[in-house]
């Protein structure tokens, strides 16, 4: 699983990647590696759970 | 690690962290990600002064990666491009099981030091590097099988006390990594590097790191204590405001700094001796 709002890219129209890159179509810009990590649910993260991108997308409280 | 060693003109050791694993292309596009990008930077820091390199390693596409084999190909690539850099690796990482974290010690041969975080930092809103009690014992437990010199991360006061807790357990000299920025870091002020360095034990050697714009002062005020320091890219991206830095410039910049300052700039051999590596 991935987050739904995930997208590798090798570029945004301003800059180029050799290798495609995690990019986030919510925040619309590339994510530091270490968020990588909540959008490809590694090590048990989740992006319902720990993302403030996705929660604010879905309308989610943190309480929630 | 007082001001009489500064006046004595004690060595100072130069660490170059070069890429972290927080940020990554998308923030500096000339961050070095890959073992031959790693590699290079790791020879101009080396050629700029430079004793220590500390690693990290990437997935091709740039996210982190804690596995042996990614290691071993940074490690590699860094051993056959300088002459005779200290190796460091990283064992810090958030949200990474305790399996993946102790993989950086496992390279061929081992690194001859590697961090060891005291304690927990927060990322974000949900991110925290955990950094347990229990953690970190198994992790020292394992640098000490391997012969590996621990370098205590200390992210803030609290970190000390955990410091403390584990000293008796360390060869001399217990080399303390003080840590200046925001969020759970020690909020960064010349005070508060006074404050931390002035509850060290004397057989302890520091190192300073100041992220972002605190680098460049609070590393020269470790010079003045001291104290070593540690430049790079993965706590800096910009050599003064509005230039994006490159490794090699941070380091060169340590360098004139520290010998405008009277502290010579340890070579790789004498950092081991100060260091007891």
């Amino acid at each position: 699983m991935t987050c739904p709002h995930l997208e590798y890219r090798e570029g945004d129209g301003s800059r180029e990647f050799e290798t495609a890159r995690a990019f986030c179509t919510v925040a619309e810009r590339f994510v530091q590696p270490v968020r990588a990590d909540i959008c490809t649910e590694r090590y048990d993260l989740d992006p319902e759970a720990d993302c403030e991108y996705f929660r604010e997308h879905e309308g989610l409280d943190w309480d929630e | 690690m007082t001001y009489q060693e500064y006046l004595d003109g004690k060595p100072v050791v130069v660490t170059a962290a070069l890429t972290g694993g927080i940020h990554g292309k998308e923030t500096h596009p000339g961050l070095p990600e890959t073992p031959e990008e790693i590699a290079a930077a790791a020879a101009a820091c080396e050629e700029a002064g430079a004793a220590i390199v500390h690693l990290h390693a990437r997935r091709d596409n740039g996210e982190r990666a804690f596995s042996t084999e990614r290691f071993q190909a940074v490690t590699d690539a860094v051993r056959d491009a300088t002459d005779d850099l200290v190796i460091q690796h990283s064992t810090g990482g958030t949200a990474a099981p305790d399996a993946l974290r102790a993989e950086p010690l496992r390279t061929d041969p081992a690194p001859e030091m590697a961090s060891l975080d005291m304690g927990p930092m927060n990322r974000g809103r949900r991110l925290t590097s955990e950094n347990t009690r229990d953690t970190i014992d198994g992790l020292h437990a394992e640098m000490r099988e391997r012969g590996i010199k621990p370098e205590l991360e200390v992210f803030n006061d609290g970190h000390l006390n955990e410091s403390f807790r584990i000293l008796d357990d360390l060869a001399d000299p217990p080399y303390l990594n003080l840590i200046f920025g925001p969020g759970t870091l020690s909020p960064p002020s010349p005070a508060n590097l006074q404050h931390m360095v002035d509850q060290l034990p004397d057989r302890a050697e520091f190192n300073v790191i100041g992220f972002g714009p605190h680098q460049l002062p609070l590393t020269t005020q470790s010079l003045l204590l001291g104290g070593h320091v540690r430049v790079g890219l993965e706590d800096n991206s910009y050599y003064r405001k509005g230039e994006r830095a490159t490794n090699e410039a941070l380091v060169a910049r340590s360098v004139r700094i520290a010998e405008e300052l009277g502290r010579p700039v340890a070579s790789p051999a004498e950092a081991r001796d100060l260091l007891g590596l």
